[in-house]
């Protein structure tokens, strides 16, 4: 690859000091991923979807128009660079409200818009909102659940498998004898069970059962990371020195062992994503009105998909993309940080 | 008998994880704010003395403590209790959905393994070429499309669109349901059932065919650069016999292990994919359990589900060890 090439010179015509600076660290990471078409694409799509997160969590006109009912508002409407409703109903306040163009009462649900026209880009769903809208604000939802639960995950893991790893013995038995126990139940059942059993559906205690049932997993990693990390002999020496276990621990056996982490967390936030809206499918994960891909698949599914198939269609696109970013992105990281990997 | 000896170590093993589970579905069913007794009521009016009466039956004024030994008794004996909803054992309800879940998980990874593996050995072999870029590709989509989507997609195609497959239902060949019961002979209700497994086993496979293909294709490469087939190469073997014998049969090995520890993923996908199609399996009942907030029902299937995660990793492992002559047994542990 031409580009790859030329960035590649780039790199090692600034000093013979890059070179010999190991071949780890932040600045050998940043140019291997330049350098890996896999990993920069991945960026590039992940920093889209954040982008496009971000964004729509911003423009709170716009996010209330999706959130609350109102629905009379097309997105050309609503985006900036179009104007914005002279108007912003309050939330509730659209409740009542039917869009003029889309009377339920009178018309039979078939046809649905079908899309296409500058208004509705997508078309519209069975209220008159939006589609293209919603789908864009379902990416809000998506992406912070996967960076939240799996940031929950990882820091339980984190503490648990450091602890168990750097004590051993009784501790690490007893941790991992639990850690094992919640990893022989298949997530997604753990996952439905404890929202619904403990916190009644909604999106919060699906983030945080899908965050604790991913612990095992990242307990594991970062305990065998632990475990050939603690045999170093800088931890030794800072044994013999006398700093306190907990010292030891935060400051240099997790840095130490955090770069697997970082890609297996980058790869998590893809399952975790896939998980979500696996739950919110079901009607466990995000409740309704809020946008969300899996919610809306599930609403296509049931009632749309011999009338409208294109309903059943986007969101699912969007999944995909997002999901993909996250995992290209951790493939070309696990390509970076992997100094063994010579291609 | 070193093996049966390794099954019966990981046996015994698998019993404090069952444990384990039985506490952890005990306790998120009863430290719920769900209320058993109103639900069981739901729609009647209540009084005192029914409560107090239904209390007694289900044994619910005791403490916790006594309940969960009640109810570890009864699962030794295979009696999961009564379901709520349904007012029959559960024991009963989970031995008439678990055949569908099997044939679907199954069939899946069979699926799986056998489009899998010949596509990791062909990318591997021909790596950095067009068909693996496109095989990869293929299994980036893979694994990051969720399965209810792929059936959804599936079913718009081939069941909304062509009307070639069914998209609902699965016939199982030993329990047809009453209106395959005219079909003559068996080749044609093996046919009907084949036709209503082919959408829900290509959803639920392609994550694991997606995930197998891209361990199967770092396993060859790694493979093929081993040193044994260097010396294959070097006495002049030909190069076919290498990939068939030589680097494919050691590139397998990771494979049962991923087929092993992924099973979660599928037992998880297959209460989706069960949704989907609709299909009357362990996921379907699982849903319903938890739609109707039957917390004895919900027990009962998540212990078995977890009963079927652990048994399955338990034989990935010995038939690893099968597979592998250097593998210890564990001993050592």
């Amino acid at each position: 690859m031409a580009v790859g090439e030329s960035q590649l010179d780039g790199e090692t015509e600034s000093g013979a000091e890059d070179e010999v600076e190991a071949r780890v660290g932040w600045r050998y990471t940043v140019a291997r991923i330049k350098q890996d078409t896999t990993a920069r694409l991945g960026l590039y799509v992940v920093s889209f979807t954040l982008f496009v997160a971000m964004y729509t969590l911003i423009d709170s006109n716009l996010s209330r128009l999706t959130f609350g009912q109102v629905s009379n508002y097309t997105f050309a409407q609503v985006l900036p660079f179009f104007d914005h409703p002279t108007h912003i109903p309050d939330p509730g306040e659209g409740t009542q409200h039917m869009p003029p163009y889309f009377p339920l009462a009178e018309q039979s649900w078939n046809p649905l818009p079908a899309g296409g026209t500058l208004e509705h880009p997508l078309g519209t769903d069975h209220t008159g909102r939006d589609y293209f809208t919603r789908v864009v604000y379902g990416t809000q939802v998506s992406v912070f659940v996967g960076l939240i639960s799996t940031f929950i995950g990882l820091s339980g893991g984190t503490v648990i498998g450091a602890v168990a790893g750097y004590y051993g013995g009784k501790v690490d038995d007893i941790l991992m004898r639990i850690v094992e126990t919640v990893y022989a139940i298949p997530p997604l059942i753990l996952i439905i069970v404890f929202t619904v059993f403990i916190g009644g559906a909604s999106i919060w205690y699906a983030v945080l059962g899908v965050g604790i049932a991913f612990i095992p997993i990242f307990a594991r990693i970062i305990r065998s990371q632990v475990l050939s990390v603690r045999e170093m002999d800088y931890i030794e020496a800072a044994r013999a020195a006398g700093v306190r276990d907990r010292n030891i621990i935060m400051r240099h056996v997790v840095p130490n062992s955090f770069a697997p982490m970082l890609v297996y967390a980058t790869l998590q936030i893809g399952v975790t994503i896939l998980i979500v809206a696996g739950l919110s499918f079901l009607g466990y994960g995000a409740q309704p009105p809020t946008p969300d891909w899996g919610q809306m698949l599930n609403i296509a599914h049931r009632n749309y998909m011999h009338s409208n198939i294109w309903l059943s269609i986007w969101p699912g696109i969007a999944i995909m993309i997002t999901i993909m970013g996250f995992n290209l992105f951790g493939d070309g990281l696990q390509d970076a940080l992997d100094p063994q990997i010579d291609d | 008998m070193k093996l049966l000896k390794y099954a019966t170590y990981r046996l015994l093993q698998s019993i404090p994880v069952l444990i384990g589970i039985s506490i952890i579905t005990f306790l998120l069913a009863n430290l719920g704010p769900g209320d058993p007794v109103s639900l069981m009521l739901q729609g009647q009016e209540q009084n005192e003395a029914l409560v107090r009466a239904i209390e007694q039956r289900y044994g619910l004024n005791k403490p916790l403590h006594e309940r969960y030994l009640t109810y570890m008794g009864g699962l030794l004996e295979g009696d999961l209790g009564q379901s709520i909803h349904y007012r029959r054992p559960v024991t009963d309800l989970i031995l008439e959905r678990v055949g569908p879940t099997l044939l679907l998980v199954l069939s899946a990874y069979a699926f799986a393994l056998v489009t899998a593996i010949p596509l990791g050995v062909i990318a591997a072999n021909k790596r950095n070429e067009p068909s693996d870029h496109a095989s990869r590709v293929a299994a980036l989509i893979g694994v990051s499309t969720p399965s209810f989507w792929i059936g959804i997609v599936l079913i718009l195609i081939f069941a909304v669109k062509l009307e070639w497959l069914p998209s609902s239902g699965l016939i199982y060949p030993w329990r047809p349901p009453s209106t395959y019961r005219s079909i003559d002979g068996h080749l044609e209700l093996y046919y009907q059932s084949l036709r209503h497994l082919l959408l829900p086993m290509i959803a639920l496979g392609t994550l694991q065919m997606a995930t197998i293909m891209r361990v199967e294709r770092t396993q060859m490469i790694e493979s093929l650069q081993g040193e044994y087939v260097k010396l294959a190469r070097a006495y002049g073997v030909p190069e076919r016999t290498i990939l068939r014998k030589h680097a494919f049969q050691v590139a397998q090995l990771p494979i049962v292990t991923i087929v092993g520890a992924n099973l979660s993923t599928a037992i998880g996908g297959a209460v989706i994919v069960e949704t989907v199609f609709n299909i009357n399996g362990m996921g379907q009942l699982f849903v319903d359990s938890i739609q109707q907030n039957d917390y004895q029902l919900m027990m009962g299937v998540t212990m078995m589900l977890g009963v079927l995660f652990v048994l399955g990793v338990i034989v990935t492992d010995i038939s690893y060890a099968y597979i592998d002559p250097r593998v210890t047994y564990g001993e050592s542990e």
